[in-house]
């Protein structure tokens, strides 16, 4: 039996919204497996607040949680920040975990410093990258300042839970283990709706639906393209790869497309298995938003353009011979499995 | 709209001229409004270059004591012949360069230009940035009484303008004082950068002693491939500021760009060590008038009088324009506190304004250099057949060959006859001579 | 209607160059503005005045040089600016910043009700968009993020209703007031200032407040004892390590783009053959839900 007070507990916040789990919060689950192999005595749990959402606890534990705390209560059901800061950080004055990793999303980015500020800690935002400092045994948070354009590896002392806050997409999401258990701990919040001055009274969803942060395969343009024809082009390639379009930033100032499309420092960030350039130079500002992607294909007619120095393969060439000829192999690709 | 906005001036521009005349103006007593369109004065003002204390003397005689934004006093100067592969130097060192304040200091306008602004403030200026000045507001018979902006409500009245809006003098145009925009004949087009170097390493390479010393050279021949211009090379504290300027009629007869003349220039042999390993921090392009003194625009009309780069007061062969900018600022804002004792605002009474103008150092230098411009636009062959003539005659010289001297005399004589005839070179200096002489 | 905003003077970041050698920030020259999202903060501010009637505070934590943002606070139309502003502030975290924003805000309500807080979504050097919860949590007043629009405000029965930017859509909020926000630049888009308003500023000064005075602050709270958080290292980005560039210049088209399929394929990012069954990513839910 291990002492449970002396336990380092890594906590990771569950994101749920309408009882799905945000796939962030098992990308952490995997960031923080590998920190508590680098620190003796933790453990990786999951914190779950919300509103009949009992069963993502399952989930959590094939991710990689040994236990899950629960706060289920109806003023829950949709987040708001004062009962969802108030709810958690009950439990982190009760349990005293040592690092407490949250999403980087809207709602992640709400809460987080909420309940860092009411537990009076420190809160890195933002991170890329995490790992347990060798020789202080404590949390590195790393993260871009300045546009991309420095790194700051953060470090909190002496003041517990050390919190980060870890944009989507940015660390790799783990193998889930079918038959992993654990252990639930039900808690709970003694709020009612009177006390919170926040009331939900309307929902307008996002049309369109795209949400190039979340998808595989990339197929993306810039001022290269030179009209907005070309994105029909672009848009012909990702549909035969099963991806989406994205685009620089001048194509949205331009007006040929809407800025959900935008892929950097003001647009998304995005994290695809397969990322198209076409067309695009490669400025500062578009490469941290995409140079996390797997494989980076850039298409390009000057051979000294930037994009070409973090691109896995590059090709000097036309974009308007190069992509008909992607999607003519890509086809042909398709119709040689189709036969088989 | 609420109250009329009044004053007792406006100032368009907040460069050396129009900054001068809001000093001026403010140490009288007049209530002096300084509209600059800058997201401050020099946001976007630059020149070489050189500033000269003798300006700054008249205008503001305790600015040693202010703490002014200069780089390094100008201790070493002079010209630079430079051929493809050679140069060849005239400059000057001397002690009398030595004294304080110098006669002339390096600056960077992004930082003169916002101290010399705060000056003003500190003397009782309104300085008003991120406006531009669109037009006039006239009374009835038509006499300037202020001038609209970019803002909303934004009128502002005086009974008197002074406009220091530079090169681009479009109000200038507006009132008819200028006929139109300048012909590239007449304009020169500067580009520059200002590379980062740290302190000790610009005293080593220019063999300067400390930061009381500073180098300020104009380069004649390759730097702008032999064409009518010049390169330059500036010590700054910390750094080296280098451009070079060709009429823009050049430019365009020769299809040129001029960041590619400036890279050429700084990858020239000879210039190349001196800017190993700095760092760019500022570049940009500007214009120079090159108005000569035959076509300066009217320099008054009712309420409003033009001071500096606006009605094309640059003695480019001298490089110098700031000064005769802050001298004709200064002398407007004279003129208009007289005009304000006299109550009298009139074409009639400013015309005063230029009358002391011609008695200073500003007309007559632009009337004595009034061909200059014309003679290297006629001779644009000029820099490329003697600077390289020079470099090639120096080298002869300087070596020995086991040639009788004669008859390498004679050989320097040739090469340069080669090059051009006889005739061409003594109607070539005379051409320069009529230029310098006016 | 009182407003108090919250701005903060930044760098210029794409103005931003790093020192190769150091990798430190060179901020020599490189120009500072107000925050970009502050700028809107303050815009809406001012709009409300209009509506309402009312004032606009602004405040800042920075260094002396801040007060020239607070000016142009000023000709955007705020009415008071306040500089915070003591060596002994130096080097806070989110932390220590909200702890001192959310004091000087107390010291303001003592002098008056306010009735809206206003900051940005993030400042763009930092990007960590957590001042505004931290000052909300310690003022104990409601907090919307991500604020897009305001569809209805009304201070005499002190409730707005407040449209909040989330991945999936838009929420429409009901908030008791006083309510902190942090805005979106679509609030409100910056007008132009009238000439009146830019001669007001050229004469202002901003009230100066130090460590001590008129607010005592913690010392234990503020600057770098105040702040849990400290930079370990900073360093340049390590660029990804780049590829082969191939050129059809050289090997023909065909064979450039056959080169490019198979190294997809090599490289196991996704199964070419298999991709043409797979869907697109965006079933109306946003597909970031598992
Ligand atoms: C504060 C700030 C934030 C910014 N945020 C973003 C951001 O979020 N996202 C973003 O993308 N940008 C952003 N930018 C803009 C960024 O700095 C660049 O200007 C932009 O990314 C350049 O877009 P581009 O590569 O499409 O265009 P360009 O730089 O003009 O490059 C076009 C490229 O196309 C190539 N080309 C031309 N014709 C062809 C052809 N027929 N076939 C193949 N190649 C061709 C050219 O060689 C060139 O390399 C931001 C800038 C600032 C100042
Ligand atoms: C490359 C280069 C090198 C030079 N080297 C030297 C040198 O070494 N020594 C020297 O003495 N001179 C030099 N000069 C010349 C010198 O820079 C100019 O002669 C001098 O700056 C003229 O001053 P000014 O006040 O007339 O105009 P400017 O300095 O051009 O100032 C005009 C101001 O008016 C503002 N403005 C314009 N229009 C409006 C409007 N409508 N509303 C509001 N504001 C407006 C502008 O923003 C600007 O701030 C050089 C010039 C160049 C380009
Ligand atoms: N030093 C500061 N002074 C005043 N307001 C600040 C300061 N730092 C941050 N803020 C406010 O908090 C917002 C978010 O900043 P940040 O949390 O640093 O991304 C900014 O847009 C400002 O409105």
């Amino acid at each position: 039996m291990t002492d449970e007070a002396a336990v380092k507990r890594i906590w990771v916040f569950i994101e749920q919204e309408e009882g799905r789990a945000h796939q962030v919060s098992w990308e952490l689950m995997g960031a923080a497996t590998k920190l508590s192999q680098e620190l003796e005595g933790s453990r990786v749990e999951g914190v779950l607040l919300g509103y009949n959402v009992a069963h993502i606890a399952e989930e959590a534990y094939r991710y990689g949680a040994s236990r899950v705390y629960l706060i289920d209560d109806p003023v829950l059901e949709k987040y708001r920040n004062l009962p969802y800061s108030i709810g958690a950080s009950q439990l982190v004055q009760k349990y005293k975990p040592e690092i407490f990793l949250i999403g980087a999303t809207t709602l992640g980015r709400d809460l987080g410093s909420s309940i860092a500020t009411r537990v009076r800690t420190g809160l890195t935002a933002d991170c890329t990258e995490l790992a347990i400092d060798p020789n202080l045994k404590i949390l590195a948070a790393t993260r871009p300042t300045f546009g991309g354009n420095l790194m700051a590896t953060i470090l909190c002392r002496t003041h517990r839970p050390q919190m980060a806050t870890v944009r989507p997409r940015v660390l790799p999401l783990p193998e889930p283990l079918p038959t992993a258990t654990g252990e639930l701990i039900r808690e709970p919040l003694d709020l009612s709706e009177d006390d919170i001055p926040v009331q939900h009274v309307g929902f307008i969803p996002r049309t369109g639906g795209l949400n190039i942060e979340y998808a595989d395969v990339i197929v993306a343009g810039g001022r290269g393209l030179g009209s907005p024809d070309g994105i029909k082009l672009l848009e012909e390639l990702a549909n035969l790869l099963g991806g989406v379009v994205g685009v620089s930033r001048p194509l949205v100032d331009a007006g040929w497309i809407s800025y959900e499309h935008q892929v950097g420092q003001t647009g998304k960030t995005v994290r695809p298995k397969l990322y198209i350039a076409a067309g695009i130079s490669g400025a500062v500002q578009h490469r941290v938003g995409m140079a996390n992607s797997d494989f980076i294909l850039a298409i390009n007619t000057d051979p000294n353009a930037p994009i070409f120095q973090i691109a896995s393969l590059g090709i000097v060439g036309d974009l308007y011979e190069v992509i008909p000829e992607l999607i003519n192999q890509v086809k042909a690709i398709h119709q040689g499995t189709e036969r088989s | 709209m609420a109250n009329k906005l009044t004053f007792d001036a406006i100032v368009v521009g907040g460069g050396p001229a129009g900054t001068s005349a809001a000093i001026t103006m403010a140490r009288a007593g007049l209530q002096t409004i300084l509209i600059e369109r800058g997201r401050f004065a020099g946001a976007k003002n630059f020149f070489g270059g050189v500033l000269y204390t003798h300006a700054l003397d008249a205008v503001l005689p305790d600015w040693q004591s202010r703490g002014p934004a200069l780089e390094r006093p100008v201790t070493d100067t002079g010209y630079w012949l430079l051929s493809p592969d050679s140069v060849l130097r005239f400059t000057q060192k001397s002690e009398r360069f030595k004294k304080v304040p110098a006669e002339s200091y390096t600056a960077l306008r992004a930082n003169f230009d916002p101290w010399f602004a705060q000056q003003a403030v500190d003397l009782g200026v309104l300085v008003i940035t991120k406006t531009t000045v669109t037009g006039f507001l006239r009374d009835e018979k038509g006499r300037v009484i202020g001038v609209t902006t970019d803002r909303p409500d934004g009128d502002v009245y005086a009974p008197v303008v002074i406009i220091a809006e530079g090169v681009n003098n479009l109000l200038t145009q507006q009132l008819g004082l200028a006929k139109s925009d300048l012909p590239p004949r007449f304009v020169a087009l500067s580009v520059k950068e200002y590379l980062g170097l740290p302190e000790k390493e610009v005293e080593a390479r220019f063999g300067l002693s400390g930061p009381d010393e500073g180098v300020a050279i104009d380069v004649f021949g390759d730097a702008t491939l032999g064409l009518p211009g010049t390169g330059f090379i500036y010590t700054d504290r910390a750094g080296i500021s280098i451009g070079c300027g060709l009429l823009l009629e050049q430019l365009v007869i020769n299809n040129l760009k001029p960041y590619e003349i400036l890279a050429r220039f700084k990858n020239h042999p000879i210039i190349k060590p001196y800017l190993e390993g700095a760092e760019r921090l500022e570049y940009g392009a500007h214009l120079i008038p090159e108005t000569g003194y035959d076509r300066m625009p009217t320099l008054y009309t009712d309420g409003v009088m033009v001071a500096g780069d606006a009605a094309g007061m640059v003695d480019a062969l001298h490089r110098e324009g700031t000064n005769l900018a802050m001298i004709a600022g200064k002398i407007a804002g004279e003129t208009a506190v007289e005009a304000h004792k006299q109550r009298n605002f009139s074409a009639e009474f400013l015309k005063e304004y230029r009358r002391r103008l011609q008695d200073s150092f500003v007309l007559k230098d632009l009337k004595q250099y009034r061909r200059m411009t014309d003679f290297l636009d006629s001779t644009p062959h000029f820099m490329e057949t003697y600077v390289n003539f020079a470099n090639e005659a120096a080298y002869r010289y300087f070596t020995a060959h086991g040639m009788a001297k004669r008859d390498m005399e004679k050989e320097i004589i040739r090469l340069l006859t080669r090059r051009r005839s006889f005739l061409g070179v003594a109607v070539d200096m005379i051409k320069l001579l009529r230029g310098m002489r006016g | 209607m009182h407003t108090v905003v919250a701005i903060k003077q930044v760098p210029d970041t794409t103005n931003v160059r790093i020192n190769p050698e150091t990798g430190t920030l060179i901020r020599e020259g490189v120009p500072a503005i107000i925050n970009p999202y502050d700028l809107h903060a303050v815009e809406l501010a001012v709009r409300l005045k209009e509506r309402f009637g009312g004032k606009v505070t602004v405040i800042t934590m920075g260094p002396p040089k801040a007060a020239e943002a607070l000016i142009e606070c000023v000709e955007q139309g705020a009415d008071r600016c306040i500089l915070i502003t003591d060596r002994k502030f130096a080097a806070a975290d989110t932390l220590a910043t909200s702890y001192v924003l959310a004091r000087a805000i107390e010291a303001l309500q003592e002098e008056g009700p306010i009735d809206l807080y206003l900051f940005g979504l993030q400042a763009i050097d930092g990007d960590t968009a957590q001042v505004g919860p931290g000052v909300a949590t310690r003022l104990n007043v409601p907090l919307i993020t991500y604020a897009l629009h305001i569809e209805s405000i009304d201070p005499e029965a002190r409730v707005a209703v407040v449209h909040r930017k989330t991945e999936r859509g838009i929420e429409v909020l009901r908030t008791r007031l006083p309510a902190l926000l942090t805005v979106l630049k679509e609030i409100a888009p910056v007008q132009r200032a009238p000439l009146a308003n830019m001669i007001r500023a050229a004469r202002y000064k901003p009230e100066v407040w130090s460590s001590t005075d008129p607010v005592a602050f913690d010392q234990a709270q503020i600057g770098i004892r105040g702040s849990p958080t400290v930079v370990g290292r900073a360093y340049t980005p390590a660029p990804r390590q780049a590829g082969d560039v191939i050129r059809v210049s050289e090997l023909g088209l065909q064979e450039c783009v056959r080169r490019a399929l198979q190294n997809i394929q090599a490289s196991g990012a996704i199964d070419l053959a298999s991709i043409a069954s797979a869907k697109r990513p965006t079933d109306g839910n946003g597909g970031e839900h598992s």
